[in-house]
């Protein structure tokens, strides 16, 4: 498990993460989510004793870091896919890294195996595509068969194949009873892989709950209606006092806002009036995070 | 015991890779090798290789040197160019601890080095112009030219750590290296301090013969040279511990 408490890190004038709290509890994924720039990946670093926080601690499993003795079978990381020596083996490059930790050799094998790099093994790294770097990056972070998984952002720049593949691995470590963190810019990916959500902002925390949750407190919900006589519905709608838009170009067809669907089949079936559409229409994850980030950034303007 | 373990990485990453294994070879084949052709060339009819034997058995050194300096700068500035000490870093977060396998897996390769260059030097002079051991000097020669090579290498390590970067440690290091010695030298008023560098300190501890002009004694050219090579390392240490990887 991993505790973040009021991590901040400044660099001169400028605060790259703010005061930051939040836990990651095993057998979930956490995601990790916020816009290019907000600190995620230097809270990660933070995390791993790479950067040094200019106030606050993050803990695993109770203790900083850089205590942990063989910390590769404590918590495994992904940072960067880049930062690998082009010139080793795939092969090479998961020897030191077991080496460094005491590791058996057999586990190099394994997690060649289990990422799907076990023909390219002997291949050097520079000659990879950014996939297959990626999956070397897993295979360094799986290596210790550790209970606690850092990735950052781990699909980016992949193909579908590798992003399902992603995903798939990762809610499978998660089912695993490890605790699993992923920070990623990409909300629709989370809503698809995360349990739980960790959201910020100009490194500050913006949310901290389930996904669920997060879709329900922040995404919009409406109602979409559409009537066989769209005049007799305009004027139902606007006659029961309820905030409603027609929608451009749809026939006629209304969005209802801060009630249910239940409410307004009720209301067209009082008045006779017959429905070719009822439905909920839910904001994305996508949405919600831009009007929640968008309400960030007002109030910080405020507030300045 | 995990400090070993920090020292079988680093083993491990010396020989995973092509350049770094490669690097301290290309010493050992430069200094015996240009040592044995300019014996054979020149060590009968130049006597400035055969006044002070030395001048002729560590003719080659002044070209192996470049390598040993390169496999320095190397150890360490290739972990900050690939960006893989942020790797290292996690795997043995314990940044002494990092370090000083990286400055043992440096010691014993410029021992390994230094070993192999001063025992080729030798027996090319000895199958050329001929060597003869029992003269004074030629004992604290062979002990001098074999521990010059770790201490060039860690003096390099140390300051690649200190800059943090593969290319301006390349930059920087191999001409102060390689010329300003030569350089200072020349600069009257400030040729006394050059005495006090680390390779010229370091390779007049390999002479034979004792020049008055030097303000110190042989053994303790190879101390000053050990001085900035500790220095260096003290140096290299505190940067890694002070900095953000």
């Amino acid at each position: 498990m991993i505790e973040v408490r009021n991590l901040t890190k400044r660099y001169g004038a400028t605060t790259a993460v703010d005061g930051l709290d939040f836990r990651v509890e095993p057998g979930r994924v956490t995601g990790f989510l916020g816009p290019n720039g907000a600190g995620k990946s230097t809270t990660l670093r933070m995390v791993l004793g790479l950067d040094r926080p200019t106030a606050g601690e993050a803990l695993v499993h109770g203790r900083p870091y850089a205590e942990l003795e063989a910390p590769l079978r404590q918590v495994g990381a992904l940072l960067d896919a880049h930062a690998v020596h082009g010139g080793r083996t795939a092969r090479g490059h998961l020897r030191w890294l077991a080496a460094s930790n005491g590791l058996p050799r057999r586990r190099i094998e394994e997690v060649l195996e289990q990422v799907g790099l076990g023909a390219a093994a002997d291949r050097r790294i520079k000659g990879f595509s950014l996939g297959m770097r990626q999956r070397l990056g897993v295979a360094a972070a799986l290596l210790g068969d550790p209970p606690v998984l850092l990735l950052d952002e781990p699909v980016n720049g992949l193909d579908p194949e590798g992003i399902r593949w992603i995903r798939t691995l990762l809610r499978g470590l998660a089912a695993e009873g490890r605790a699993v963190l992923v920070s990623s810019h990409l909300m629709a990916e989370m809503a698809l892989t995360a349990d739980h959500l960790v959201v910020v902002g100009r490194g500050r925390l913006l949310a901290d709950l389930t996904t669920d949750g997060f879709l329900a407190r922040h995404g919009r919900s409406r109602v979409r209606v559409r009537a066989v006589d769209p005049v007799k519905l305009a004027d139902l709608l606007r006659g029961s006092g309820t905030a409603a838009e027609p929608v451009e170009g749809s026939g006629g067809a209304w969005e209802v806002f801060g009630t249910t669907s239940e409410e307004i089949g009720a209301l067209a079936a009082r008045h006779g009036v017959a429905l070719y559409e009822l439905s909920v229409q839910q904001d994305s994850l996508e949405e919600a995070f831009m009007r929640m980030t968008a309400d960030a950034v007002e109030y910080r303007a405020v507030a300045a | 015991m995990t400090t070993s373990l920090a020292l079988r990485a680093e083993w491990a990453k010396f020989t995973t890779l092509r350049s770094q294994w490669i690097t301290p070879l290309i010493a050992v084949l430069l200094t015996a090798g240009i040592t044995a052709a300019v014996q054979a060339a020149y060590g009968e009819v130049d006597r400035s290789l055969r006044d002070d034997p030395a001048e002729g058995i560590y003719y080659g050194m002044l070209f192996g040197h470049v390598a040993v300096v390169a496999s320095g700068i190397l150890l360490i500035g290739q972990e900050y160019a690939s960006d893989t000490v942020r790797a290292s870093l996690a795997a043995v977060p314990r940044r002494g601890r990092f370090y000083a396998g990286k400055l043992m897996l440096g010691t014993g390769i410029g021992l390994v080095v230094g070993l192999l260059s001063v025992a080729g030097a030798h027996l090319a002079t000895s199958a050329t112009v001929g060597l003869d051991l029992g003269q004074p000097g030629a004992v604290r020669s062979i002990v001098a030219g074999v521990l010059y090579h770790p201490l060039l290498l860690v003096l390099c390590l140390g300051l690649t750590a200190m800059l943090r970067n593969l290319t301006a440690a390349i930059g920087l290091l191999t001409p102060a290296v390689f010329l300003g010695t030569t350089f200072l030298t020349a600069v009257p008023g400030v040729r006394e301090a050059a005495y006090f560098l680390p390779d010229r300190a370091g390779l007049y501890a390999t002479r034979y013969l004792t020049d008055p002009a030097v303000p110190y004694g042989h053994w303790t050219g190879l101390l000053v040279m050990a001085l900035w090579a500790a220095a260096a390392a003290w140096g290299g240490l505190l940067s890694l511990q002070r900095n953000d990887a």
